[in-house]
């Protein structure tokens, strides 16, 4: 389709939506361009083309439905707050399982006195040279342990 | 005159405070008022009384829960319009993925011994609808915005949330478009 490029300018025109200076320009430029007064002779027909569809009315038992919905708003209203509570009440229930469950766990590690330190302080004689030997050995086994060596 | 839930001429603006404070029968109202206008907007859209019936149900629901958002920079219409596209674009995007049919204008056209006049004005009714249903879904909403519900480009922008430029250069391109569908019509 051959085209003018005031032909968008036209369809705003079309609109009334062509502001002032624009309009009257477009005005005098649409006495001398056959393309554009041809544009606008088509605007003008599709318009009527789809604008001779039917207006559709709302029918009554549909509206009374609607009415019907907006009544039971607040319920649903109440039933997403509900559910809003009950997931933050699950986040804090596994939150606070996770946290009792490391502290219990930090609190089992923390009771476990390595086997060393009680040999250590528990030593009546730190000059033999028997318990030392057994003292370092126990302290390697438990580095073993805990890097898990073992 | 009082209307049917006692709202006498209220303004829109009024009503959506009513029915934040509770009123129902303010909303009822707007329900009243926009469900004939969404409905036409719906039907153009879906192409189909029972879908559009859906959309606009869904809409007043979505408006319903966000009375507590609308700030009141557009007018409730542009507010209503601007949910119901957002329900029917999703709805378009799904039914587009099974949808095969389309009606062949030039055909249709063509049968009437390429006379436009010698079609009854149902089959151009059809053929318009078609027509519209085969463009771009941001083609259809310019054009059902413009063309049938009669929105300013503002409106259009305020709607569409786009640039009113983005709208005139959009609409124009839709229009187009549709120039090209129905070329056997406009001759």
């Amino acid at each position: 389709m051959t085209e003018c490029k005031q032909s968008q300018a036209v369809s705003a025109y079309y609109d009334g939506e062509l502001p002032e200076p624009s309009r009257a320009a477009l005005e005098e430029h649409l006495s001398g361009c056959p393309l554009c007064a041809a544009e606008l002779a088509r605007l003008e027909k599709m318009s009527q083309l789809i604008r001779a569809r039917d207006r559709v009315e709302m029918p009554r038992e549909v509206l009374d439905r609607l009415h019907r919905s907006v009544d039971l708003q607040p319920k649903i209203a109440v039933l997403h707050v509900a559910e809003v509570f009950a997931a933050v009440a699950a986040s804090i229930l596994l939150v606070s399982t996770v946290w009792l469950w490391r502290i219990s766990t930090a609190r089992d590690a923390a009771g476990q006195i390595p086997l060393w330190e009680t040999a250590a302080v528990a030593s009546q004689d730190p000059s033999g040279v028997a318990a030392h030997e057994q003292l370092a050995q126990w302290i390697v086994q438990d580095l073993s342990r805990k890097n898990g060596h073992d | 005159m009082a209307t049917e839930s006692g709202h006498w001429r209220s303004t829109d603006s009024a009503l959506v405070e009513k029915a934040r404070e509770g009123d129902d029968s303010a909303f009822h109202e707007l329900v009243d008022r926009y469900a004939s206008f969404l409905l036409t907007l719906a039907v153009s859209l879906s192409g189909n009384a029972a879908d559009a019936e859906d959309l606009v149900q869904e809409a007043f629901s979505g408006a319903f829960r966000g009375l507590a958002a609308f700030e009141g920079r557009a007018s409730v219409k542009t507010w209503l319009t601007r949910i119901l596209m957002r329900q029917a674009a999703r709805h378009l995007r799904i039914t587009r993925k099974r949808r095969a049919t389309f009606l062949p204008l030039e055909a249709a056209a063509d049968a009437g011994a390429g006379d436009a006049s010698g079609h009854a004005a149902a089959d151009t009714r059809l053929d318009v609808m078609a027509a519209i249903r085969s463009l771009s879904p941001e083609h259809q909403e310019v054009i059902v915005l413009r063309e049938l519900q009669g929105l300013s480009y503002e409106e259009m922008a305020q709607v569409l949330e786009v640039p009113r430029g983005t709208v005139e250069s959009r609409l124009f391109r839709a229009r187009r478009a549709m120039q090209e569908l129905l070329k056997a019509y406009l001759g």
